[in-house]
């Protein structure tokens, strides 16, 4: 069965080259134009240095982790626009109950909301599964829900981080400093993972065949109730994580974060990752390039001397010019067979 | 098994190419200025012929008061001249974006950082990151725990007690009053209320029957008011300077008008001058204290004596004759009378803030 899933992903036609083009030219380029972008900022500031890199990389952790989240759920077929308030409530969760704990105790409160948050995450799913009411419906409610909760858990900016867990994310005990290196190991740890867990597991792979076609996967024997509820609980884990990243930049939680903002720059940094809002396409490694860049472009604006509040627009721009290439791209691969 | 080899090729490929980015940028600042020598030459010349770049990061956009507060910024370089460029962190965010943004403002080589914090101690550790590289940092509008920080306000503890006070005999010391505050968490709204309890505690007759933050919104003020107005009694109101479109709700409540104290919005100041039946005061918190930052910014880098903290009292607006003295006419709606701060800011008209226009503009 896998490997029958498989060729319906890889369609093994022409030239090698071309199969490499079609499986990786995304994921691909949108490093490329990360590296490309990071190559033109240089020239715009008057030093480039570790202290830029790290302030990009760790900054945009947050973005990184909350989009990987997105793209799972996406890829299995779902959309949730509450990863972000999971963001908010795990970051003021973990902030109000880290302060003045030890590294250890940091640590095991952090596996604890990460656990917990896949949990409520999977009940959402499972809400979506028996009412029968769109993702988008019934993530709106849980978006709102958790940031409601959120307030409750910390109604004043407060809290606080253990100093090495802030450096497990910015490389830094004050969450301040020129050592992105935890950031980029954090990341690839994670993600690396997860990406092989869906690429090469026979349980990963049916995220994949649930999200392209529901039918055909319940045709074949999978339960696509339980793989939604499996994706969000993951992608509700990764929300999770991209919130313990804020906590750990900031020091401290503020439930006054807007997490609908951030569920917007979620899914704009899927698309510009080349994941199907349709669902069964895509890769997270490409969300990773995705998700500094949408970070990214607020500073790129500003040493170009332009408003970052733009970088809105340019974003809204971005999501509709991917959504058009890639309608192209499809149309046109339609078109020749 | 070629599966696996491919994609461990591909992790390879991927793990390369970050080992190059952090490669490229190396592990020690200067290599990295050697490749960019152009752009180091042009700000190693900068402190030579005295002209700066100013750095400003503001978390509250699409409000008045903070637009203000640039526009002043932008006067005060644009006024004295050796200003090459403001550059504007400028957009919606939290403490985590905040951070990120004057990291980026240090990274795009700014000489000094005007800051309008959104907390009072979780930008401390990125402070500090700016003033080991030698950049000061002003924080205008509430004040930052930060050692390093030099500070710039109007005493908010003194302006949420004065106008407390001045409701609270209004009122005949008794009655029942709404507290409509500013967004929750913000240094200057934790500084108000302490002033507020300070004058509350003078006043046993006074009971505080609604208690609210506004987010310093307008329409979410005027949304708020509404809801008082209309579902509660109420003998007075003190806003933290959403003032303006508060009074609008008492005629869509139709009810009549109490006491109410909001802050030197020139809307407001014209509603007092101009309204029938209408009692209140405005307390001075003029954004163009964004121009007294700029001004103590360049102070600081031109190396004069600077003190560690410049502070404003506010002034209570309840007469006629104080109410003419500050209202300007035809004034963007939500914008504060009170422009040109003495003897701080070096432009000599309120037109130069209002053309909000930087050096180079």
């Amino acid at each position: 069965m896998t490997a029958s899933i498989q060729e319906t992903l890889v369609s093994d036609s022409q030239a090698p080259w071309r199969r490499w083009a079609r499986r990786h030219g995304w994921t691909f380029g949108v490093w490329i134009l990360l590296l490309v972008l990071i190559a033109y900022y240089a020239t715009l500031i008057p030093r480039f240095g570790a202290f830029q890199v790290a302030s990009i990389v760790n900054n945009g952790t947050p973005l990184v982790f909350l989009a990987v989240g997105q793209a799972i759920i996406v890829i299995a077929g779902g959309i949730d626009l509450g990863v972000g308030g999971m963001l908010v409530l795990s970051s003021v969760t973990a902030a109000r109950l880290m302060e003045g704990q030890p590294l250890l105790v940091a640590l095991l409160i952090a596996v604890g909301i990460l656990l917990a948050a896949a949990a409520i995450n999977a009940v959402v799913a499972w809400i979506i599964n028996v009412s029968k009411v769109p993702d988008i419906v019934i993530t709106l409610g849980s978006l709102y829900f958790f940031q409601g909760l959120a307030l409750a858990i910390l109604p004043n900016p407060a809290g606080g981080a253990n100093e090495w867990f802030r450096w497990l994310f910015t490389g830094s005990k004050t969450g301040i400093g020129s050592n992105p290196w935890p950031a980029i190991v954090m990341i690839t740890i994670t993600v690396t993972a997860i990406g092989w867990w869906l690429g090469k597991t026979k349980r990963g792979l049916s995220l994949y065949a649930v999200g392209s076609d529901k039918t055909a996967a319940y045709l074949s024997g999978l339960n696509a109730a339980r793989v939604k509820i499996l994706s969000y609980a993951i992608g509700g884990a990764f929300a999770a994580l991209a919130g313990l990243a804020n906590t750990a930049i900031a020091g401290r939680g503020n439930a006054n974060t807007v997490g609908g903002n951030l569920t917007l720059n979620s899914v704009a940094a899927i698309v510009l990752g080349g994941v199907a809002l349709t669902g069964g396409i895509g890769s997270v490694i490409a969300v990773i390039p995705a998700g500094l860049i949408l970070f990214f472009l607020s500073p790129i604006l500003t040493a170009m001397g332009v408003d970052p509040n733009s970088a809105q627009v340019v974003q809204g721009v971005l999501i509709v010019l991917v959504m058009a290439v890639t309608g192209i791209i499809e149309w046109r691969r339609r078109l020749r067979s | 098994m070629d599966n696996r080899r491919k994609y461990l090729t591909r992790w390879l490929v991927i793990l390369a190419v970050l080992a190059l980015i952090a490669a490229a940028c190396g592990g020690d600042d200067d290599e990295a200025t050697e490749t960019t020598a152009g752009a180091t030459e042009t700000t190693d010349a900068a402190p030579a012929d005295e002209t700066f770049v100013l750095g400003v990061s503001n978390t509250l956009v699409g409000n008045a008061w903070r637009e203000q507060m640039i526009c002043a910024i932008k006067a005060e370089a644009r006024a004295r001249g050796n200003v090459t460029e403001v550059v504007l962190q400028n957009r919606n965010t939290d403490v985590a974006g905040q951070i990120a943004d004057i990291q980026t403002l240090i990274s795009q080589g700014v000489d000094a950082i005007i800051i309008n914090p959104a907390d009072r101690s979780a930008l401390d550790d990125v402070i500090a990151e700016a003033d080991a590289q030698g950049i000061p940092v002003i924080s205008v509008d509430a004040p930052v725990t930060a050692p390093q920080a030099y500070f710039v306000s109007n005493n908010q503890v003194e302006y949420g007690e004065v106008g407390a006070r001045w409701l609270f005999e209004a009122l005949g010391g008794e009655g029942k009053v709404a507290y409509m505050r500013g967004l929750d968490g913000h240094p200057a709204d934790t500084d108000r209320d302490t002033g507020w309890d300070a004058a509350l505690a003078d006043y046993p007759g006074i009971e505080v029957v609604y208690e609210n933050w506004t987010g310093w919104d307008p329409s979410q003020g005027a949304q708020q008011a509404l809801e008082i107005l209309t579902s509660m009694d109420v003998d007075g109101i003190w806003t933290s300077g959403i003032d303006y479109s508060v009074v609008e709700q008492f005629e869509v409540a139709g009810v009549d008008y109490v006491p109410i104290v909001g802050a030197d919005n020139n809307a407001f100041i014209e509603q007092l001058m101009t309204i029938e039946g209408l009692n209140g005061a405005g307390v001075s918190n003029p954004p163009s204290i964004g121009g007294v930052g700029a001004a103590v910014a360049l102070n600081i880098l031109e190396g004069q004596d600077v003190p560690k903290e410049t502070l404003l009292t506010p002034v209570v607006l309840d007469t006629m004759d104080e109410l003419e003295g500050v209202f300007v006419p035809d004034l963007t709606a939500g914008w504060s009378s009170y422009m040109v701060i003495e003897p701080f800011v070096s432009y000599a008209s309120p037109q130069d803030v209002i053309d909000c226009k930087g050096p180079g503009e």
